[in-house]
């Protein structure tokens, strides 16, 4: 059996990425089972329950009403010796990065990170920097194993399907030995392009600065982050936080889309680990056409007003 | 603070013949993370006063890495060497590390998010839970608070944030970008000679492959098995036919 | 704004082949006679020792002999002997290996060297030795006491795009030192500063010649290692100098390069895509198909031979290597002329700190040695072809038997940009090779694979005296040549907001090669260099 342990986002919601971490587990064949941590009861639990599950197990304690690590690793420790399954896969994200790593240690197992695929026994992750991709296994086979997927390597989707059980786990953590205070939100310093499932970068094809705008449109239009080569940034029409590329960010979201680019090696080598590659550009020969999944070849400054205005009639 | 010595950000990486690791003949630097976790406790040394000691896991290349970590300011310097440094995963590295500084009493350790190479970004929580010390990641601020107690700066996702208090010792993985990274001077470089550099090999403190808790089986180029599908027609149905995709098949 | 000042007996500028050698050599005459060594500076622009050093070198061994006698046992150098050698004369469709291979072409008892590897090698030894190499750090500016150099200042650190310091910033540094050594490499910018304020020349002006290589991966067994191939003709016409070769390496690597002579009447030469098209060559496809390009570099050479060669010394300092203009341009080795006068100024500068001697006393050591023995018959070799290679064959002939002389003591000749012709009494340009990305690339890719990076937020490096020149007269009258010379495409005419062309600069894709200081028809491009550590990395 494959334990899937849920994140939720701060609302009350089910991160989206918990469903791709669903969508992963399910892959493997085993069934599976999902663990929900909790303070008190909520309707979660029912619509995990629904999500092509075998099993939800819920913890349920007042430590758990906001995160810490030490609090999660010791309640997670009860959950999974209850349990007992094969493997642990949680979603890569900055939570899971924060306690997973104790998690696995205090239990003497190992935890693979970043995955985006299995191989048999094994697990495919990426290594420097996308460059290439490796095959990971447990050094010991009767170990549990502990996996964090990537965001955006499965397809994980909300299900209406029929309810598994649902079954509370008793869970008794010590109080945390951090005092944490409530999460706040601020316009950050810098943009850390790395976190953004998805981006719309710009190219020198908008010729201009004031072109930026439709680029902007876009991004909006997605629900991504603006970036761009680096003569945009280099031109100074975008802070150098927003270059992608040899001597910027390198970056793999789940969509990228190239408007005006034209692919040299130093932009590609920032962008070609995408999930999805869309390009939009006037040249048939274009370089950035070589790793597009999908290609536009025509004027940017026809197709992107009208792909905006799509995607706005039509909302996800 | 802990550091790792990895591959120049642009050097041409090429297969070893065990097909499971990276040849060696290429130019190495600071892992960039680290230099900003570095470059955090160099900063909170000339606020506050203090040491800052760096270690590194690493084969003799290495200590190159110390080395310049010194020339920025660290007082000192322990390289935990070996040839096997390179195979060994974050739970054999971060028990290499527990070993070598035990009997020390450090107030922080700070170590970067994670290494650009293997980026297993596990490390430093790790060596939090091997030393039985609590830990905070993605750091960006560190204030002291009061007797043996943080006062730091996490990042959430999102573009959210929040302050968390923790006792001393602990672990830190810290942000990248939250500063510039200073230069190395000449007089820094000149003086890094006459600090300390013990050396430590892994023999020594009975740490080898044989304590990793995973494996690289192999490495291979990322598979590419899609070709480019050419959305053809005039603007405005290119246009709809990609929204349409977008939508559906992305599914955003 | 105040610059640190550190006081040091002796400075070295540039660690490549020269900068180490007079290092290495005067560690040990300091140990020898018990003198402390440790206030001795070697400055290196480059982010690590070898970095700027471009590699696939044919190498005489004479020098290296001298200075570590076991070097060709060291694995950890991995010189490879030279087996054979030939010269292949290219037309468009066929490569004629000469019968006989021209004697100075002759490369047994030559060993084919990795360059950044010698270098790292000897920079081991050198800081062994304990001396100081500081990577990173580049002479920026000379520093002057009337005509007496007393010292160098270092490039100062964190400076923004604008020419503000940012948060990280660090001034350079002001090097005092009676004893200076500028071992900068070809057309190096503190030599140029010296030789500016100096009036220094030599008789006749430098010229140099652009190498455009690249290192490729190829099939096993394809071409063997420690062959040395030479070309002739093709893609070069016959009043352009040079000549292309190709080095086997190990691993199954070969060198391949195109080095063409920075003199060439035709203003959009563009010296990168004649190597493109030398690859077309059916010979050279046949040689590379099924491989892949790893490396890529540019660099320029001096050629002028012993006329061009300035002075070599003066109050305060010397001048050794490439950066004296030490090459045999006939036999294309400039190499053991680097370590060699490295050995012989590290003499002089231990007679000068010895009381023994002074710095004057180094030419007369370079006259007295080997490097004028080979040099002086070849005084006026590359100034023969001034007319066309077939006078050039001619001068040569004559010169070998006048033991140099030729026609006259001393060819006269000029710089190579006064040779660039005006676009209005030239023919249309050449027709350019459409690079495949799989045998021939563009500019850009090719920099990607020199590994070139510079901190992005710096004031550029390329000081140009009046921009205006660009797009008023230089369009006019050359078509903007510094589009085609530069081999890393930092030198672009794009149409502005208003609709006019101005220059537009990408200084982070320099390769530190020098052509567009030589080559500029007006002379107004300054090469200085970018914050340290940026650059290739070969």
């Amino acid at each position: 059996m494959n334990l899937v342990v849920i994140e939720t986002k701060s609302a009350g919601k089910l991160n989206p990425a918990s469903l791709e971490t669903i969508a992963a587990a399910r892959e493997l064949g085993a069934p599976v089972a999902a663990v929900l941590l909790e303070a008190e009861e909520t309707p979660l639990a029912a619509e995990l329950a629904r999500q092509g599950v075998e099993r939800v197990l819920v913890a349920r304690h007042p430590a758990l009403a906001r995160y810490s690590p030490d609090v999660w690793v010791q309640s997670l420790v009860q959950v999974i010796g209850h349990a007992q399954p094969k493997r642990v896969l949680l979603p890569h994200s900055y939570q899971v990065r924060d306690f997973a790593p104790q998690l696995a240690t205090r239990m003497a197992a190992p935890l693979i990170a970043d995955v985006i695929g299995f191989q048999g026994e094994g697990f495919v992750r990426p290594m420097y920097q996308g460059k290439w991709s490796a095959e990971v296994r447990a050094a010991n086979p009767e170990t549990i194993v502990f996996a964090t997927i990537q965001i955006g390597a499965f397809r994980g989707q909300p299900a209406a399907g029929t309810a598994a059980p649902i079954e509370l786990v008793t869970v008794s953590p010590s109080p945390s030995l951090l005092t944490a205070e409530a999460p706040f939100q601020e316009a950050k310093q810098a943009v850390d392009l790395s976190q953004a499932a998805i981006i719309v970068a710009a190219g020198r094809g908008i010729k201009e600065p004031k072109n930026l705008e439709l680029v902007k449109q876009l991004a909006d239009a997605l629900g991504g982050e603006l970036a761009a080569s680096r003569p945009i940034c280099d031109s100074g029409w975008l802070p150098m936080d927003r270059q992608i590329g040899s001597s910027g960010q390198t970056v793999a979201p789940k969509l990228y889309v190239a408007v005006g680019i034209s692919g040299a090696i130093q932009h590609l080598v920032g962008m070609k680990g995408s999930r999805t590659i869309v390009a939009i550009n006037k040249d048939p020969e274009a370089p950035i056409f070589e790793v597009a999944d999908y290609g536009v070849v025509g004027n940017l400054f026809e197709v992107v007003p009208e792909l905006v205005r799509a995607l706005e009639s039509s909302p996800a | 603070m802990c550091l790792k010595q990895v591959p120049a950000k642009d050097a041409p990486l090429r297969l070893a013949a065990d097909q499971r690791s990276i040849r060696e003949d290429v130019a190495f630097e600071i892992n960039e993370p680290d230099a900003f976790a570095l470059e955090t406790g160099l900063r909170l040394k000339e606020a506050h006063g203090g040491e800052v000691a760096a270690i590194t896991v690493g084969p003799a290349r290495a200590s190159q890495a110390l080395r310049e970590a010194l020339a920025k300011g660290a007082d000192r310097a322990i390289h935990v060497t070996g040839d096997d440094a390179p195979r060994l995963d974050p739970y054999a590295a971060a028990e290499a590390i527990t070993r070598a500084i035990a009997g020390e009493k450090f107030d922080l350790i700070l170590t970067g998010l994670q290494s650009d190479d293997a980026g297993f970004g596990q490390t430093g929580v790790i060596v939090a839970e091997l030393q039985g010390a609590p830990h905070a990641t993605i750091i960006m601020q560190i204030e002291p608070a009061g007797a043996d107690r943080v006062r730091v700066k996490r990042e959430l996702e999102g573009g959210f944030f929040q302050f968390v208090e923790l006792p001393t010792p602990a672990v830190l993985t810290i942000q990248s970008g939250i500063s510039k990274i200073r230069y190395a001077t000449l007089m820094g470089i000149k003086q890094a000679k006459n600090k300390p550099l013990t050396t430590v090999t892994l023999e020594e403190i009975g740490v080898n492959p044989s304590l990793n808790r995973q494996v690289v089986e192999k490495l291979f180029a990322p598979v590419k098995s899609k070709g480019t599908t050419m959305i053809e027609g005039g603007a405005k149905e290119q246009a709809a036919k990609l929204a349409d995709i977008l939508r559906h098949q992305i599914r955003l | 704004m105040e610059h640190p000042k550190i006081d040091a007996p002796v400075l070295i500028v540039g660690a490549g082949p020269a900068g180490l050698a007079c290092a290495l050599h005067l560690a040990r005459l300091m140990d020898a006679a018990g003198l402390a060594k440790d206030e001795i500076y070697l400055l290196e622009k480059g982010r690590a020792i070898g970095a700027h050093q471009l590699s696939g070198a044919v190498m005489d061994p004479r020098a290296l002999l001298e200075l570590e006698p076991d070097f060709a046992s060291d694995p950890a150098l991995g010189a490879i002997p030279v087996t054979d050698d030939a010269l292949l004369v290219m037309t468009e469709e066929h490569a004629v290996r000469s019968p006989v291979t021209p004697p100075p072409l002759n490369n047994h008892g030559n060993y084919i060297i990795n360059l950044p590897r010698l270098a790292q090698w000897l920079g081991a030894k050198v800081e062994a030795a304990g001396l100081n190499v500081f990577t990173s750090f580049a002479g920026r500016e000379l520093l002057f006491d009337g005509r007496k150099l007393v010292g160098v200042r270092t490039d100062d650190k964190g400076v923004g795009r604008d020419g503000k310091p940012k948060s990280n910033f660090e001034p350079g540094y002001d090097i005092h030192s009676p004893i200076i050594v500028l071992a900068e490499g070809p057309r190096g910018s503190l030599t140029r500063e010296l030789q500016g304020r100096l009036q220094l020349s030599g008789e006749n002006p430098q010229v140099y010649s652009l190498g455009v290589k690249e290192i490729w991966d190829l099939p096993e067994g394809r071409f063997p290692r420690g062959r040395v191939y030479h070309t002739l003709g093709f893609p070069l016409p016959t009043n352009m100098y040079g000549g292309g070769w190709i080095y086997g390496l190990d691993d199954n690597q070969v060198s391949i390069g195109l080095m063409t002579a920075l003199e060439y009447p035709d203003p959009a030469t563009d010296c990168h895509n004649l190597f493109q098209k030398f690859k077309t060559h059916p010979y050279m496809r046949d040689l590379l198909s099924g491989g892949t390009m790893a490396r890529y570099g540019a660099k320029t050479t001096p050629m002028g031979g012993w006329y061009a060669l300035p002075p070599m010394t003066g109050d305060g300092w010397l001048v050794i290597g490439d950066a004296a203009g030490l090459v045999n341009s006939q036999r294309l080795k400039g190499i053991h002329f680097a370590i060699k006068s490295g050995m012989l100024a590290a003499e002089s500068v231990f007679d000068t700190l010895t009381g023994k001697g002074t710095l004057a006393g180094y030419p007369a050591k370079v006259n007295a040695s080997w490097i004028r023995r080979e040099l002086w018959p070849v005084r006026n070799f590359h100034q023969g072809f001034e007319h066309g290679l077939l006078a050039g064959f001619l001068n040569t002939g004559l010169e070998m038997l006048t033991g140099g002389r030729g026609l006259r003591a001393r060819y006269p000749s000029r710089p190579g940009h006064e040779r660039m012709r005006k676009v209005d009494k030239l023919g249309p340009p050449p027709i350019e090779v459409v690079p495949d990305g799989k045998l021939t690339f563009n500019k850009v890719t090719d920099v990607f694979h020199s590994g070139t990076r510079h901190e992005e937020d710096q004031p550029c490096h390329l000081l140009i005296a009046d921009t205006d020149i660009c797009h008023t007269r230089c369009v006019r009258e050359y078509g903007n040549p510094c589009q085609s010379f530069c081999p890393a495409q930092v030198y672009e005419m794009q149409i502005g907001e208003d609709g006019a062309k101005r220059l537009h600069l990408n200084p982070s894709n320099c390769v530190h090669c020098k052509t567009c200081d030589i080559m500029d028809p007006y002379q107004i491009i300054t090469w200085v260099p970018p914050e340290g550590g940026g650059g290739p990395s070969y």
